[in-house]
């Protein structure tokens, strides 16, 4: 099938699998899929331009069939979400400012690959062991700051922000939080939003959970609804600069919708601890690819 | 700690019940997805695509707002499929 808006003929169904694929990873884990998504695309041969905005627009789409889907399970935090939205936007534009300027300075690939790659293998490492941790001890879905003493450090620094005004997330079991730890984390993921053109759930999920001690699955579903607002500027963005193909990602979203559906009603039958250790292995996936990509 | 044991379980092995109403899912959702597809999103693709090419901000708000309508309506979808075949209440 011809998609005039990117000129590229691409077969539907390949573009409808590839939607499937990351509709369940986002749907389980709470993210976007991006780092996955992009280079399934530019396998099917989605022009490399096309590749961020069109991912991005794909993206706002499946995260709202799978939000809707966490938030009927009781799994969404408006309250956490929108908090967090005051520094994700903000956090966006300082990263895309970041990268314009290194553009200039030039080397950028390697500068930007190279800390994505780190960024990537710490959350991996870090997500792994401590949800290996978790699975040993028999501890379920809300992570126990005192039994997993690395974490214990952050968690507790996190809530001894008592910079007012203070929040309450009863959703989520949060008695009270600093309201600049959310902004904090919103601001941090939507500035490697950004600067590394993805969603951010790969690094949102484990600060949820570990910095501001949300249960898994609200984390997740909570992620999933950042997305649909970090995603919708993104795509929003890209569109303005000609870099979305919206029939592709109309096409990618009519699989990503079901695989999303998949996804959310799968994390009913396993365990916060289980649901993470899964999780880790994706960033260091993730960190693979970006290095094959540098060509390391 | 204990209401968030509550909500979630350690887990559910009986996967197989899950298995068969996903895949029975998918059989019905497919064939209605190539009709939308064909039917559906093919005529939009012509006025997206003079959008793109004549008029950058109306056709980026019109891609926001496409996305999030699909999204709505498959939702929709999928959401009465899960009720159909026992996956949600």
């Amino acid at each position: 099938m011809f998609f005039p808006i990117s000129g590229v003929f691409i077969h539907p169904l390949i573009l409808a699998g590839i939607g499937f694929i990351v509709g369940i990873l986002g749907g389980f884990f709470g993210v976007g899929g991006g780092f996955i998504a992009g280079p399934l695309m530019i396998w099917a041969g989605v022009p490399i331009n096309f590749v961020v905005g069109t991912d991005l627009a794909h993206m706002t789409g499946k995260s709202i069939v799978a939000a809707r889907r966490h938030r009927a399970l009781g799994n969404v935090d408006l309250r956490l979400a929108l908090f967090m939205v005051i520094g994700t936007i903000p956090g966006i534009e300082l990263g895309a400012q970041l990268l314009e300027h290194l553009k200039v300075l030039g080397n950028i690939e390697h500068v930007v690959g190279y800390s994505y790659v780190a960024i990537l293998t710490a959350i991996g490492l870090f997500t792994g062991r401590e949800s290996l941790r978790a699975l040993r001890t028999k501890r379920t879905d809300q992570l126990e700051a005192k039994g997993v003493s690395d974490v214990k450090e952050l968690s507790v620094t996190a809530r001894l922000l008592r910079l007012p005004p203070l929040v309450r997330l009863p959703v989520s079991g949060v008695r009270e939080v600093s309201i600049w730890a959310v902004i904090l984390v919103g601001m941090l993921t939507g500035f490697l939003a950004g600067f590394l053109g993805v969603g951010g759930g790969f690094l949102r999920l484990p600060l949820l959970v570990y910095v501001l001690g949300i249960p898994t699955h609200v984390a997740v579903g909570t992620d999933l609804f950042e997305i649909i607002i970090s995603a919708g500027y993104g795509t929003v963005s890209h569109a303005l600069k000609g870099n979305v193909d919206i029939m592709i990602a109309l096409t990618m979203h009519t699989g990503a919708a079901i695989g999303a559906q998949i996804g959310a009603v799968g994390t009913r039958y396993f365990s916060g601890p289980t649901i993470r250790l899964m999780f880790s292995i994706l960033p260091l996936i993730a960190a693979i690819m970006v290095l094959l990509r540098i060509g390391v | 700690m204990d209401e968030a044991n509550k909500r979630f379980p350690a887990g559910d092995p009986s996967l197989q019940p899950l298995i068969r109403s996903l895949l029975a899912e998918l059989l019905i959702y497919t064939p209605l997805v190539i009709l939308y597809f064909l039917f559906i999103l093919r005529i939009a693709e012509r006025y997206l695509a003079d959008l793109y090419y004549q008029a950058p901000l109306p056709y980026a708000a019109g891609s926001l707002l496409a996305i999030v309508g699909q999204g709505v309506l498959l939702d929709w979808l999928t959401s009465w499929l899960l009720r159909r075949f026992g996956l949600r209440k």
